[in-house]
């Protein structure tokens, strides 16, 4: 009985976790010519552990991607596998589901990192949200600079994103 | 009778490009082509991936020779490549003879990208041991001197289209096996080239199994300052690539103008590329 509880709890647990995590994303790429660079990159991103599935919109340069469920999505990998091909992340919007999660002070914690919201405005998160990394190496210069938003590091562990809704 | 079927077909195809170019270059926003058949791009092939090139080239006048080279290509960073090549040729024995190799590395210094079009620059490098005796006044480090080049590229995408200039400066060493330069040849050459690529088929992008047809049209010069020789070669490219890793090139070059020495002006080239992505 004992087990059957910590078993109950556990699943309770998890998929309150399952709840708050990034689901997909939408990668569109510059600079990208043909496509065989298109192939070198969406094979570059395959080599990450938590992308379950890619679909590539080849004229449009976006890569469709779908992450596995319970495995931290990590956008700094994601930015360096873009260029590690030899391109660039010209935009990266990702689904986030806020269910289970605290948004304090217009910030959020997930798997270690933290997430900054540039322009939430104290707004109460609920559900799938759409959200753009507007750090450098997620964004043209236009962009990142505007937020004046460099990935930095979380003194605790991890990164600090900076994201707009 | 092959050849001139392959070079008139090539010329009628660059032709078609130039009219291309002027007709719709600028009003198409897909993709553009920079993967240049006798000239390299500032662009370089993507981090731990690598490309195995088989190449075929030669000429039919006063008698058939040819060459052929393995190459490969490993992207060793996101913005350092290298290749090596090694090549065997009938060009100055009877019958083939393994002639030497050559190394090559190119560094990316310049990425100002957006999603449809790039402007990207590159210097590089090459060296090469080679054991042909050198009647020559050409200095060339493909299989016929040994010696080192060095250079800029930049190449500009818009579109469907994608135009590359480079220039290089070469020195030429005395060949093993004991063939030294003639001691009134050019020891240095400045060499420069323009490309223009274009992207013919698909239309439209729908997968990476639809096969792409690209036309090239590249100018290749050389020049041996203070010895009053250089020569300007044409060379027009038709290439395919199948399943976006796997590519078939075919060229000819003829001289626009020559009167360098070298071992022929008319050379056709055939080359098998295969990409293999995410080695290590």
């Amino acid at each position: 009985m004992k087990t059957l509880k910590i078993f109950l709890v556990l699943i309770l647990f998890s998929a309150t976790a399952a709840k708050a995590q990034f689901t997909k994303a939408e990668l569109q790429v510059s600079g990208l010519t043909c496509s065989m660079c298109s192939k070198a990159t969406e094979k570059s991103l395959r080599t990450l552990g938590f992308i379950d599935d890619i679909k590539a919109d080849l004229n449009r340069n976006v890569f469709v991607i779908s992450f596995k469920k319970n495995t931290p999505v990590n956008f700094s990998q994601i930015s360096k596998k873009v260029e590690n091909a030899g391109f660039f992340v010209n935009n990266l919007k990702a689904t986030f589901n806020f269910s289970g999660i605290k948004v304090d002070n217009n910030s959020f914690d997930y798997s270690g990192d933290t997430f900054r919201l540039v322009n939430a405005d104290n707004r109460t998160l609920a559900g799938p949200v759409t959200i753009t990394v507007v750090d450098k190496g997620f964004a043209p210069a236009s962009v990142y600079k505007k937020y004046n938003a460099t990935v930095g590091n979380n003194p605790a562990a991890g990164h600090v994103y900076h994201v707009a809704i | 009778m092959f050849i001139m079927l392959l070079y008139s077909f090539q010329s009628l195809a660059a032709m078609k490009t130039i009219l291309l170019i002027l007709l719709t270059g600028m009003t198409c926003p897909v993709f553009s082509q920079e993967l240049y058949v006798n000239t390299e791009p500032a662009s370089n092939m993507a981090t731990h991936s690598i490309g195995i090139r088989l190449e075929n080239q030669g000429y039919f006048k006063p008698e058939y020779k040819n060459r052929t080279s393995l190459e490969v290509m490993y992207g060793a960073s996101r913005t350092l490549m290298v290749h090596g090549t090694m090549y065997v040729s009938d060009y100055y024995h009877n019958g083939q003879h393994f002639e030497g190799g050559s190394a090559y590395a190119k560094y990316r210094f310049l990425s100002v990208d957006s999603v449809q079009s790039h402007f990207r620059g590159a210097v590089f490098a090459k060296v090469s041991a080679i054991n042909n005796p050198l009647p020559n006044q050409e200095i060339g480090l493909e299989g016929d001197n040994s010696g080192f080049q060095t250079g800029v590229v930049f190449t500009k995408l818009i579109h469907k289209l994608a135009i590359s200039a480079s220039g290089s400066y070469l020195h030429g060493f005395n060949n093993l096996g004991g063939y030294n330069l003639p001691a009134g040849n050019a020891k240095d050459a400045i060499g420069y080239t323009l490309s223009a690529g274009y992207l013919l088929f698909p239309k439209k992008y729908e997968s990476y199994n639809q096969v792409n047809l690209n036309v090239y049209a590249e100018l290749l010069g050389k020049n041996n300052p203070g010895y009053g020789q250089s020569y300007l070669d044409v060379a027009p490219a038709v290439q395919l690539i199948f399943n976006s890793f796997f590519r078939v090139d075919f060229s000819y070059h003829t001289p626009i103008y020559n009167n360098m020495v070298r071992t022929s002006a008319n050379v056709y080239l055939i080359r098998l590329e295969y990409n293999l992505f995410n080695v290590f």
